[in-house]
């Protein structure tokens, strides 16, 4: 199907479509290294606290060293991958959240590109070594830039909660550009629903065009009228056109929240995503119209080994389940307090003591790279010690120097002034 | 000695008379016998002249009825006159069976042919076979005209351009010689010129000189003797490259020229010759590749979809004149209905992981990237 090769060209598909588990390993991986790096950094810092502090008292405690670093091994309590994945979900939430604090709101398609660049950031990188709120409103800004909706960074600061400034949003940008491997491009399933909504409402009113595979045999009476038999859905379906709006409303928030929530954009394609939040929202509805386009079980029954539609829509049949199975699952966690309880204990302890200190300030070290750990060290020991610490080695630095200028620039002479004297009384002698 | 050569040259014919009007040279010193390719019978010029002058006419000598024509005769080259008659076969057959040995499959192929040409001239010269040889050589002529006709354009393209070359060699030749003579009447003027100074000085300087005067002027002129050379290696070095280039030159010439033949290939009395590949006549060009550009397999679209939210856009002038088009937002939101509706990707990533090492999960292309990026804002973990 040619459609099928257009979105196999793109980015999405290239770059970040996943199995389960692929998404699974790859999120593992992320979490063990970040955890390593966390673990290295944190002692890297309380050496760097216990160094100082050592030097001060002048006595080390040269016995209870190796003991010291099992005790912070096992002090030191990263993430699971599970919890990452719930941070990042809550996060995700946040955004649509953040999207309503603005005046208009920002479009339903600005905030999920957002949510997208949130995921794929966390795929590759870890809550612990980046923390999520400063990454949300920069993939945020991000999106509105994407996705042309434009908002300077001062309107858009001014939308965030809390103390922050322009450029703590904008100082993680690059970081999240290369994290999104520069493909900005995210599909997504509402304009396909807008499409499919489209040309049911079309077929309603007999206007509907069949497939190019059953162009002769079916017409688009034919069409109209199988619609206009279908059992009606649950509850008292007026008319067909208010069947098909109230079908469309409901997707529409499936999409908006479940399909952005959820790993449905790794997953599946958009097309089987909103497709799939269709049959949750009208079943038959969404079955007629699959039938339209892929033949119903009738023609499937004939001879079905050598119609490759028949293959397509079983396996068309079982991915959409599995989507639907998934968008289903999904609850907002405002609605589940056990979860709130266990995010909050996440978020609130867990991630402020496996945060990567070395990373903790962004905007800092996109300025002075190559000092950034050092002054996070600095400042996660006694500021006072190591402060006069880095003096003193300064100043015995310059001193250094100062001593090496006195000297000649090009280093002392090859011949020394006795041999060269000795040589001139030889030459008088000849 | 021209005499004696004259008479070497002579000799064949001086004890002859014409066979047509019996002189001899003895009563016409002057006397040519010619001969025609038709019967080689041969008779003297004057004949020749008083037989045919009106047109065409039998051949005077008896028993022999060939007609002959006036401007077929010609000075016989060889003293035996059956050599002359196979010197003219020959060339007549090489002109016809002209193939060359670019065009046969093998080196072998190209054997069998030059040994089948001697048979036919053998047949030809010795009259065995006649009738059939002549009638497959004309048959070969008339199916193979176009490619004898290249083939010999070639030869002769051939001939020229290695007789411009032998010009050319021999015109470098001469003037190599000339510079050499030029350079040892300049070097000879300058060893005069030096043993003059030299003397000149001894004259005018003081007796205790004498030495290093006579050591100086041997020492320039042995600078300027070693300067020359180099001067000398070097030209001749740009010669020989010239040289070279153009030698070059002439066999890309040759080379481009050659190979090229009738379209039949299969010329019945030759075998083994290369099949010539016609090329494809060239397609008329398709921009998308096979492609259809506005086939689509899951749907058909239609100029106007009922929707009474964008309806009214179909009458608004404002959105029309800034070159809006709903049609675009139809073919959009259909392609983005169905687009990857038959991608199932866990069965095409896990395809694509296993045929690629570096699957999704290594971010190679970025890699650099992350490492430049290690030093200002630290790297995303699984890339390095």
């Amino acid at each position: 199907m040619i459609e099928d090769e257009i979105y196999r060209s793109s980015s999405q598909f290239r770059l970040w479509s996943f199995t389960e588990a692929s998404l699974k390993q790859l999120r593992a991986t992320t979490n063990s290294v970040a955890s390593d790096r966390v673990r290295a950094a944190l002692r890297r810092a309380q050496d760097a606290r216990r160094s100082a502090t050592s030097s001060t008292t002048g006595t080390p405690a040269p016995g209870s060293d190796a003991e010291n670093k099992a005790a912070e091994d096992k002090q030191i309590e990263c993430l699971t991958p599970e919890e990452e994945q719930q941070v990042v979900d809550y996060y995700s939430e946040q955004i649509i959240q953040l999207g309503e604090n603005y005046k208009p709101p920002l479009p339903t398609i600005v905030r999920a590109t957002a949510i997208q660049y949130l995921r794929r950031f966390y795929l590759t990188n870890s809550p612990m070594t980046y923390h999520p709120k400063q990454i949300m409103p920069c993939a945020l800004f991000l999106a509105t830039k994407t996705d042309n909706y434009y908002l300077s960074l001062r309107q858009f600061a001014e939308g965030v909660p809390g103390q922050t400034s322009a450029d703590d949003i904008i100082a993680p940008e690059f970081l999240v550009m290369q994290s999104l491997r520069f493909t900005f491009d995210v599909r997504h399933p509402f304009r396909g629903l807008e499409g499919g909504i489209m040309e049911l409402r079309a077929i309603s009113q007999g206007q509907g065009q069949p497939a190019p595979h059953f162009q002769p045999s079916q017409t688009p009476e034919d069409l109209r009228r199988a619609l206009l038999s279908l059992s009606p859905s649950s509850a008292t379906a007026s008319t067909m056109n208010d069947r098909i709006s109230r079908a469309h409303h409901s997707t529409r928030e499936i999409l908006k929240a479940a399909a952005q929530i959820t790993d449905a954009y790794f997953l599946y394609t958009p097309a089987q995503i909103w497709l799939s939040a269709f049959l949750l929202a009208d079943r038959p509805l969404a079955e007629f119209y699959l039938d339209t386009k892929l033949g119903g079980p009738i023609i499937s029954s004939s001879n079905h080994d050598q119609n490759p539609l028949y293959a397509l829509r079983t396996k068309l049949l079982t991915t959409l389940a599995n989507c639907s199975a998934l968008l289903q699952a999904y609850k907002p966690f405002a609605s589940d307090e056990a979860r709130m309880k266990t995010l909050k204990r996440i978020v609130g302890k867990k991630l402020y003591h496996c945060q990567n200190p070395e990373k903790a300030n962004i905007a800092g070290q996109k300025r002075i790279p190559a000092a950034a750990a050092a002054a996070a060290a600095a400042a996660a020991g006694e500021s006072g010690t190591s402060e006069s610490e880095m003096e003193r080695l300064a100043k015995k630095r310059k001193l250094e120097r100062g001593s090496e200028t006195t000297k000649d620039l090009f280093g002392g002479e090859l011949v020394t002034q006795r041999t060269k004297e000795r040589q001139m009384e030889g030459d008088q002698q000849q | 000695m021209p005499p004696a050569r004259d008479i070497m040259a002579h000799r064949g014919d001086d004890d002859e008379v014409c066979p047509v009007c019996k002189s001899s040279r003895y009563l016409n010193p002057d006397m040519r016998f010619l001969i025609n390719p038709e019967c080689y019978h041969k008779m003297c010029e004057s004949c020749v002249d008083r037989i045919f002058s009106s047109g065409p006419a039998n051949c005077p000598v008896a028993g022999c009825h060939k007609t002959l024509r006036k401007n077929r005769f010609r000075k016989q080259t060889f003293e035996d006159i059956n050599v002359e008659r196979e010197v003219d076969i020959r060339r007549r057959v090489m002109q016809i069976l002209n193939r060359r040995e670019e065009e046969f499959d093998s080196k072998r192929a190209y054997d069998d042919f030059l040994e089948q040409r001697e048979e036919i001239i053998a047949n030809l010269v010795h009259g065995t076979d006649v009738a059939k040889t002549e009638s497959d050589l004309q048959r070969y002529a008339a199916d193979n005209m176009r490619s004898i006709r290249a083939n010999q354009a070639l030869e002769a393209q051939e001939a020229s351009s290695f007789r411009e070359q032998q010009t050319h060699e021999q015109e470098l030749a001469r003037l190599r010689r000339e510079a050499a003579r030029l350079e040892y009447e300049n070097e000879r003027k300058e060893m005069l010129a030096g043993r003059e100074d030299v003397l000149s000085r001894l004259a005018a300087g003081r007796p205790g000189d004498a030495a290093a005067i006579a050591r100086e002027g041997h020492k320039v002129l042995l600078k300027k003797s070693s300067a020359r050379r180099s001067e000398e290696d070097r030209i001749r070095q740009k010669q020989a490259a010239l040289r070279n280039s153009d030698a070059r030159k002439a066999g890309q010439g040759a080379l481009t020229t050659a190979d090229r033949a009738d379209e039949s290939g299969d010329s019945g009395l030759i075998k083994g010759l290369k099949k010539i590949k016609t090329p494809e006549p060239e397609k008329p060009y398709d921009p998308f590749g096979g492609l259809i550009p506005n086939k689509r397999d899951y749907y058909t679209l239609r100029d106007h979809y009922p929707n009474s939210y964008l309806d009214p856009i179909r009458q608004d002038t404002r959105m029309q004149a800034g070159g809006y088009d709903l049609q675009e937002y139809y073919s959009r939101t259909l392609m983005e209905a169905f687009a990857g509706l038959g991608c199932f990707i866990d069965e095409e990533v896990s395809k694509r992981e296993v045929t690629s090492t570096m699957g999704i999960s290594r971010p190679v292309a970025t890699e650099g990237a992350a490492l430049a990026a290690v030093s200002s804002a630290g790297a995303p973990e699984a890339s390095s």
